[in-house]
């Protein structure tokens, strides 16, 4: 079992290049093997399926791992401590809430072996985080402690009804040997609980213990230990020290309770992981490539490079981005983009890695393979979101030791306080102060809050690159939009048509669009557009005429173009095309974008144009003032343009004509004032102001990921997710505080009330594992899907 | 009463029993999809 789960990881890097190892190694490697089986992963091959060279650190790797034995925040210092002391090391970030870590370091000084090494040396095994293993592995898990619960379940009921006779009798109403068949019967029931379901608290405990230093599951393994103790001592030395009394029914009980939370907690992880892991391991193994002589061969994903041709068929997902040269299909970028609705593909069309064919066969072009595509740069972003810290989790961080260390503290004294009045009853004091208190439930009320509203976003297309930027989001009282590209779409539309008197629209937008589909200038093509539109919306199909023979295209750079032929009745005709000067145009507003048309007889029509905005634009801006917050436009262009535009959707506070300079110190000045400000823009040339933000936006869909600098991407362009996201993050802020109380008061109220000795160990078990419980799915509430609950 | 005295060890060994039964559904997979079953009644298959 143990060599299986070992050669997991490795046996998938073989089967990915085509070499099936796992099946020749011999299944029963000797224990003293496991730095062999560690150094397999020095091969640059192996080590490059889960890290990714570190940007800016030239021979410096960033490795994602799984971290096996963790239980909470504790933990992962100690990894972070161990995993430090590595030379070579340069940095580790360790998440509790995902059992995730990223490592980053340098191949010159170290190996992933000696590092692993390290960890495993702590009492934690570190594992490839890239590989579809994790997911068998978390099977196991889920069944071992299944099982577990499932015998601690079924000996607590059992216990409890022998237990029944001693609470509702008499004295005298049952015999000594009865009351001791009883209390024998319950012993062994106890015995699968102390040794089996309890193994994985005693376990945890042990590794803290041996590592000198303190964990959240060393109190509890002293409480139950504390309990067997006592109990199977009044059961065969009922003349004792410890008296008669027995325990086994709290004892059972509050170890099925403590089970029952962590195993709700490890239901919930997975499915966060587990929709992480979806992502993660879209890739396919391996494609049908096109060889060299015309025929398909099935190569490993590794060997593809940029240039080559691959078959994909329905049902498996693009090996890399590509374009489709042959074929149509749908596909679904649901998990890359949020976008839910199948898209249409055809030759020509772009298609994204790890997306999935839905429907047909199709060939494409790979252009862009392994890390340089988009999928990997959405999973890069993905983990080291994950095991980003936000600040409110460090301090609950912090605050555990302490804390452990005075529960341990306030039992022995509760125990000393209680002596005289029988020590087997002090003891079940100090378990129940034990018991009771709940560190975990402080430690992972933020993590598990902002990775649930995380994976929320995710799933709809908004890649959260920091979790600190929830928090921050939530505070936010102004929205900075940029114009080009964020507000509007990079297109433009026609708002307004003069034509000289005589003259009918049909006519112009006729001779408008022979002439504008010869040029390449955006204006002129946005109209060609709109005029093919409109012509087809009349029944009038087909496409525009090339130019009759005999008809002469003159350009004019830097003015328009003109055409000229002779017309039936002997003149020459004669048509402009341009800016209004060149067109003779009667003198008109000349900030807003237009273009003229002009016959032998001089100015004929000119078309207004503005920016398309995008048509949810108005939605979010009306949507974002209503929830109070100001809304504003910085922009580069021309102010007129920005005017128009923020006017068009209500906007009365905007500045055109800003270099980047000007939008961070108008940036700076709101802060100053005490405004906390989100700046939303196109990610690609306003980074020095994202970065100055408060929380930035960009939208995704042109942006290099990992150059961008926003915290938060909009990954499918749709501006009113930022509405949705917004939303979102003020519930996990509302959420994070409403667990960071209840772990507070939870603790607060119920160590004295166990100090007094009111209150029952198994009440303590109960009290824990339904405080943790509490905290996890108060979370989970975060997890619903975006735009439903708001 | 003196029943009770076979039935209480019979009791402990019932136990054991379920925990067996219940050891084998657990290691067959019967609890690792819980709403597959109930879906299955929607499937055409």
């Amino acid at each position: 079992m143990q060599v299986k789960q070992w050669l997991g990881p490795i046996a998938y890097l073989r089967n990915m290049t085509s070499v099936n190892l796992a099946q020749d190694l011999p299944l029963t490697l000797p224990e003293h093997k496991a730095d062999d089986r560690l150094t397999l992963l020095d091969d640059p091959q192996e080590w490059a399926s889960f890290s990714q060279n570190e940007a800016g650190q030239p021979g410096c790797w960033a490795s994602s791992v799984v971290f096996e034995g963790m239980h909470c925040a504790a933990c992962a210092i100690s990894i972070e401590e161990a995993l430090r002391s590595v030379p070579g090391v340069k940095s580790v970030q360790v998440s509790a809430a995902s059992h995730r870590g990223r490592i980053v370091w340098s191949e010159q000084e170290t190996r992933p072996s000696q590092w692993m090494q390290a960890s495993a040396m702590a009492g934690y095994k570190a594992l490839p985080a890239n590989d579809a293993h994790a997911h068998e592995r978390r099977r196991q898990q889920a069944r071992r402690m299944v099982w577990r619960v499932a015998v601690a379940g079924l000996c607590m009921m059992q216990v409890m009804m022998y237990a029944t006779p001693a609470y509702v009798a008499e004295p005298g109403d049952i015999t000594p040997d009865m009351v001791h068949l009883l209390r024998w019967a319950s012993w062994v029931l106890s015995l699968p609980v102390i040794l089996f379901s309890c193994t994985p608290f005693f376990s945890a405990a042990w590794q803290d213990l041996k590592h000198r230093r303190i964990g959240m599951d060393l109190p509890v393994a002293i409480g139950m230990l504390g309990t067997f103790v006592v109990s199977s001592l009044g059961t065969f030395e009922p003349q004792g020290p410890f008296g008669a009394e027995v325990y086994f029914d709290s004892l059972t009980m509050f170890v099925f309770f403590l089970l029952m939370g962590r195993w709700m907690e490890l239901r919930m992880r997975d499915r966060t992981a587990g929709a992480l892991e979806a992502v993660l391991n879209r890739l396919p193994d391996s494609v049908r490539r096109r060889s060299a002589d015309d025929s398909w061969e099935r190569v490993s994903i590794r060997q593809l490079r940029a240039g080559d041709v691959v078959e994909v068929l329905p049902g498996e997902a693009f090996p890399g981005d590509g374009t489709v040269l042959t074929g149509q299909t749908q596909v679904d970028e649901a998990l890359l983009t949020g976008e839910s609705i199948p898209l249409n593909r055809q030759a020509g069309d772009a298609v994204i890695a790890g997306s999935h064919n839905l429907s047909g066969r199709v060939e494409l072009r790979v252009e862009q393979v392994g890390a340089a595509t988009r999928y990997a740069q959405i999973v890069a972003l993905m983990e080291s979101a994950s095991v980003h810290k936000p600040a409110m989790a460090e301090l609950a961080d912090r605050m555990a030791k302490p804390f452990l260390i005075g529960v341990l503290l306030a039992s022995a004294a509760a125990a000393i306080a209680w002596w005289p009045q029988g020590p087997g009853h002090a003891v079940m004091v100090a378990v129940a102060v034990l018991v009771v208190t709940c560190p975990c439930a402080l430690s992972l009320a933020t993590p598990a809050a902002m990775l649930a509203a995380a994976g929320a976003l995710a799933r709809s297309g908004v890649l959260v690159r920091r979790l600190q930027a929830l928090q921050s989001l939530a505070e936010v009282d102004t929205v900075v939009f940029d114009k080009t590209g964020t507000l509007t779409l990079d297109s433009f539309s026609v708002s307004a048509l003069h034509v000289r008197t005589g003259v009918t629209h049909g006519d112009v937008w006729h001779w408008a669009e022979r002439m504008a589909m010869h040029s390449l200038h955006p204006v002129s093509r946005a109209i060609a557009a709109e005029a093919r539109q409109r012509r087809l919306q009349q029944g009038q199909g087909g496409d525009a005429q090339a130019l009759p023979a005999g008809w002469v295209l003159t350009e004019h750079p830097g003015q328009g173009l003109s055409v000229h032929w002779p017309a039936s009745d002997g003149f020459q005709r004669v048509l402009r095309w341009g800016s209004a000067t060149f067109c003779d145009a009667p003198n008109g507003p000349r900030e807003r974008l237009q273009v003229s048309l002009a016959d032998e007889q001089g100015w004929m029509a000119t078309f207004e144009l503005q920016e398309t905005l995008r048509p949810e634009a108005i939605h979010v801006v009306t949507a974002l003032s209503q929830q109070g917050l100001s809304v504003k436009v910085l922009s580069g262009d021309a102010p007129g343009a920005v005017e128009l535009v923020a006017r068009s959707l209500g906007i009365d506070d905007f500045r055109g004509g800003c270099s980047p300079q000007d939008k961070l110190a108008a940036l700076q000045a709101m802060q100053k004032q005490g405004h906390r400000v989100a700046m939303v823009g196109d990610g690609l040339n306003d980074g020095p102001v994202l970065a100055g933000a408060d929380v930035s936006f960009a939208l995704g869909q042109a942006v290099a990921l990992t150059q961008s600098q926003a915290d938060m991407v909009l990954m499918s362009g749709r501006l009113d997710l930022l509405e949705h996201t917004l939303v979102r993050s003020r519930q996990t802020l509302r959420v994070v505080r409403q667990n960071l109380i209840w772990s507070v008061l939870y603790n607060a109220a119920c160590v004295p009330l166990a100090l007094m000795g009111w209150l029952p160990a198994w009440a303590a078990g109960l009290g824990m594992a339904l405080s943790s419980l509490l905290v996890v799915l108060n979370a989970l509430r975060l997890s619903a899907s975006l735009g439903r609950n708001s | 009463m003196d029943i009770l005295f076979l039935l209480i060890p019979l009791s402990v060994a019932l136990v054991f029993f379920i925990l067996g039964a219940l050891w084998w559904a657990v290691h067959r997979g019967q609890f690792e999809d819980i709403e597959a079953e109930g879906e299955r009644i929607l499937r055409n298959d």
